[in-house]
């Protein structure tokens, strides 16, 4: 067999795979989630420990986006320290121009002093912030964010928070130009802002 | 006089369902994730190997860290991280349970004080015939995505 045929083999299969990849939508038991591929980003304005934050404060730099909770156990620390890692692998040059923000979708329990430390525990430049609980539901909608408040009796306060877990990236102009899925591993992370460092 | 043989008897007698599946259990990598500051809840991870030919089932967990311990998993759903408690977690015969970030997992709530780096966590399991086997766990700092920084062996 000649190459060429088993090069197009496999470019088919590739495809194919990817196909059923994206059209690929397994049974919800729940509600449907909205869908990220047509969120449309923004700005917006939250508070932090050291006062009101907003998006476009980082106009120039690259925004790392994470919505979550500090009462979150193993999700967000996972998402976290492995985003967290990877800006630490960066060149100084490259982390000057690279911001990183928490947002948590829990502003019942997480104020900004607790965002605050639980961010700095991760990098001494990620920002915790976090809003009004209808600040936030604006905010989520835009991003295409999901969260839930879910009972579990024993879970600190009763109850833990499903969220969507990717993180966005939000160009040096402040549009939303792409996420990474949950648990994206440092070297990952570091190709996915120096992509998006050069395009900009 | 016969209350002390029975005693022994109920004695031995336990210590042999207490050599039971446990005994076929190893587990490897047990490490718990350092919490942040202030975080209430954190994780515990292993890889628990069953020897033995006999699936087991892991019930329950324990440890003096902190004030509850359960079994959770993660259900990620269309991007959604939905944690959950578990009843069980299932060792089959000659196979193992990975309990990893963004898995199965040994949730640890409301600890009873700040951990620090390299403490160690006793953790007990619990098994589905009534045997237990404590694993001592390290207290890690989260590094990259479930890789424990001792974890470097490539």
């Amino acid at each position: 067999m000649s190459e060429r045929i088993l090069i197009f083999i496999a470019a088919t299969l590739a495809l194919l795979i990817a196909g059923v990849a994206l059209m690929w939508q397994p049974e919800m038991p729940e509600r449907p989630l909205p869908s990220a591929a047509i969120a449309a980003g923004g700005d917006f304005t939250l508070q932090s420990a050291s006062g009101p934050v907003s998006l476009s404060d980082f106009r120039g730099k690259l925004v790392l986006l994470y919505f979550g909770y500090t009462y979150c156990p193993d999700v967000c620390p996972t998402s976290l320290a492995a985003t967290a890692e990877g800006l630490k692998q960066l060149k100084p040059e490259e982390v000057a121009r690279v911001a990183m923000i928490f947002v948590s979708v829990d502003p019942k329990r997480d104020t900004p002093e607790r965002l605050k430390e639980y961010a700095e525990f991760f990098h001494p430049a990620m920002v915790g912030a976090t809003g009004a609980p209808e600040v936030i539901a604006e905010i989520a909608k835009r991003y295409g964010v999901f969260y839930a408040e879910q009972k579990v009796e024993t879970s600190g306060g009763g109850y833990v928070v499903d969220h969507s877990s990717d993180t966005f990236i939000v160009g040096t102009d402040g549009q939303l130009v792409g996420k990474m899925v949950h648990a994206t591993p440092p070297d990952q992370v570091v190709v996915a802002i120096r992509k998006y460092l050069k395009i900009n | 006089m016969k209350h002390l043989s029975l005693l022994a008897v109920g004695l031995m007698f336990s210590a042999g369902v207490l050599a039971g599946v446990a005994d076929q259990i190893s587990v490897q990598d047990a490490y718990v994730r350092l919490a942040p500051p202030n975080a209430p809840a954190t994780g515990a991870f292993m890889v628990i190997r069953n020897n033995g030919d006999k699936d087991a089932k892991v019930l329950r967990a324990d440890n003096p860290a902190s004030k509850i311990t359960e079994l959770h998993t993660h259900l990620n759903e269309g991007g959604v991280m939905k944690m959950r408690p578990v009843a069980s977690i299932e060792v089959k015969a000659k196979g193992e349970a990975v309990l990893k970030p963004g898995g199965l997992h040994v949730m640890m709530i409301d600890l009873k004080a700040a951990m620090k780096e390299g403490d160690v966590v006793p953790i007990t399991l619990s098994f589905d015939d009534g045997s237990s086997k404590q694993v001592d766990a390290r207290v890690v700092r989260p590094m990259a995505a479930g890789m424990p920084a001792m974890e470097h062996k490539h």
